[in-house]
């Protein structure tokens, strides 16, 4: 088995994480902080690619990132069937796992925690950095690491942008369907395992760093 | 560096929430001020608005003429942020940081300096606290929580203090010792405390001078004890818990005393002013209605205001007894003694029995004016 394929996944999840994690936590706390007309339209965009089909996601980032595009008009780029094309995709599938985490971690701090910061000498900056961020790191987290598996397991919208160029822009899941296509199966079941064990390992994470949620629930349901 | 004359808050706000619009004007000197009020009185709104947390509507705030807010409809407005107010706020249920042990939420407000740990120290130690220092919020009793509390909003030697109910959860004894710990800090440290409670045994054990807050409005202000024996009107001596309010009409007005008709019944009361209308509110503390015994000789302070009635309920708690008494004009009023008193007598429900009203604790309130009277 090549190990471009993994070796390229996993940098184009290595940058898709990072601007997942800076874009959904600027979003998230501004969502979290302001109310404002149109903040239910606004979050309901921002989760769309959940439930439309990666086609759908795919188009729009085809129109978005071609020769027309803005990008092209406002940076000169054509990404088109790069892997800065596949970071993209996988940044705007991701992206609502984080945003939604992440939101609601910052939201469910103690309002009175952050005055009692404020009162205590703390600017609204430091207020963010010394209570609010560290109180929800643990939800921040989860959302980064489920933001980040569903970008590591991206398929149909970076196959639309990116493409599914061999030794260029083939990442693992676009390698396994082509394994599968040419009847290669012993190499499909090699990174079926992989991807797999990343995916368990991902959302095992999850779980330790979500310990209140199965209590929440239960208290939920005893009230219910 | 204080002294008494210094630190004078004065307040004058307006604010609206929903339905409720909340209006205080006070001062407050390096005192323990009491805000008293039941709850949804706006004491908090008030505390977070001195504090910086919340924007009044209009009005100005000030601690010895430097200005914390002030906006009015015309004129410059100004908005001190909270961390420029170096104001100590101790919240109801603490709001200590829970990812920083109880050291670090004293030290929190110093960002710098090689002492910064040193300080919040010497504070956890004034508080007893020495021995806790590494222990998480979590790990620490209600009271030590409080303390470190309060440790924390010392530690920017504020000169106002903000206490908001801060004995809430916890038991009467330490409630006491606390009390007192407080009281000592106030005036070791010349500050201004403003304390928020809905308990009356607080206020007394705390203030200086007590605030009735009710419903957006300081109904009065002045000495705990003054408020207590002669408050305002009506509406201030329902929300303190008086009990015995009734309206009753003077008959006659003599340099001996005044004599009041209560729907049928007449009692004497004591030489006191007149609210300038024959019809006036009246009250008696539970306490200082008397139950004659019917076989002993009575004595001189009971022989006035005689009266009978029916036994309606009896309850008890762990200090004293109160009886509900249906009188003959059909008004039911509460009977209080310690426990143990009266025990030849069996003073069961439906029972009838013999009262004295206390002539000299007969009190008359100022009218309640235009206000709704309840």
């Amino acid at each position: 088995m090549s190990w471009h394929p993994l070796l390229l996944s996993l940098k184009v999840t290595s940058a898709a994480t990072l601007l997942i994690f800076a874009i959904g936590l600027v979003l998230a706390i501004f969502f979290a902080r302001h109310q404002f007309r149109g903040q239910t339209i606004l979050e309901t965009a921002i989760h769309l690619p959940l439930v439309l089909p990666p086609s759908v996601v795919g188009f729009y980032l085809l129109i978005l990132l071609g020769r027309d595009g803005p990008f092209a008009h406002l940076f000169g780029w054509n990404l088109l069937f790069t892997w800065p094309a596949a970071v993209i995709a996988s940044t705007v599938v991701g992206l609502p796992l984080m945003f939604q985490a992440a939101r609601s971690a910052i939201a469910n701090v103690d309002p009175d925690l952050e005055h009692a910061a404020r009162t205590l000498g703390s600017s609204e900056l430091e207020v963010m950095w010394r209570v609010t961020l560290p109180l929800s790191r643990r939800g921040i987290l989860a959302g980064l690491v489920l933001g980040s598996t569903r970008a590591l397991g991206e398929f149909g919208a970076t196959l639309m942008v990116a493409a599914n160029i061999p030794g260029k822009t083939q990442t693992l899941p676009l390698a396994i369907y082509d394994a599968v296509q040419n009847s290669q199966y012993g190499l499909a079941h090699q990174m079926v395992l992989l991807m797999t064990v990343l995916g368990f390992m991902s959302l095992w994470c999850v779980r330790r760093l979500e310990p209140f949620r199965r209590a929440e629930a239960a208290e939920e349901r005893t009230h219910a | 560096m204080h002294d008494k004359d210094r630190n004078r808050l004065s307040i004058d706000i307006e604010k609206r929430l929903g339905g409720f619009s909340l209006n205080v004007r006070f001062e407050a000197a390096t005192e323990v001020l009491v805000l008293y009020g039941p709850s949804g009185a706006g004491k908090s709104t008030t505390l977070n608005a001195i504090a910086g947390l919340n924007h009044p509507d209009a009005g100005e705030i000030s601690l010895d003429g430097e200005l914390f807010f002030r906006r009015h409809r015309d004129g410059p407005s100004c908005n001190l942020p909270p961390r420029r107010r170096s104001i100590g706020y101790v919240f109801q249920h603490y709001s200590l940081f829970p990812h920083m042990t109880a050291l670090e939420n004293v030290a929190y407000p110093r960002t710098r300096g090689k002492d910064r740990h040193q300080r919040a120290h010497e504070l956890l130690d004034r508080m007893g606290l020495a021995h806790l220092a590494g222990h998480r919020p979590h790990e620490l009793s209600g009271g030590q929580r409080q303390r470190v509390a309060i440790a924390r909003a010392l530690a920017i030697e504020p000169r106002i203090l903000l206490l908001d109910e801060p004995f809430s959860a916890l038991d009467l004894a330490l409630r006491q010792r606390f009390q007192q710990e407080l009281g000592q800090l106030q005036r070791e440290l010349c500050l201004v405390v403003i304390y928020v409670t809905h308990n009356l045994d607080d206020a007394f054990a705390m203030g200086n001078r007590l605030a009735v807050l009710q419903e957006g409005r300081i109904r009065q202000i002045g000495p705990v004890d003054e408020v207590f024996r002669y408050p305002a009107d009506h509406q201030v001596a329902e929300v303190m818990g008086i009990r015995n309010l009734f309206r009753a009409r003077v008959v006659a007005a003599t340099g001996a005393g005044l004599v009041l008709d209560w729907d049928g019944l007449g009692l004497h009361a004591p030489v006191q002013p007149l609210p300038g209308n024959v019809d006036v509110t009246v009250y008696i503390q539970p306490e200082d209605i008397k139950i004659i015994y019917p076989d002993r000789p009575l004595m001189d302070a009971v022989s006035h205001n005689q009266v009978e009635g029916n036994i309606s309920s009896r309850s008890r708690n762990a200090n004293f007894e109160s009886l509900q008494v249906r009188l003959k004009n059909g008004h039911e009023v509460e009977v209080r003694f310690p426990r143990h008193a009266y025990l030849p007598l069996s003073l069961n429900p439906g029972e009838k029995i013999h009262l004295s009203l206390r002539r000299e604790c007969l009190t008359l309130l100022p009218p309640a004016g235009k206000r709704k009277d309840g």
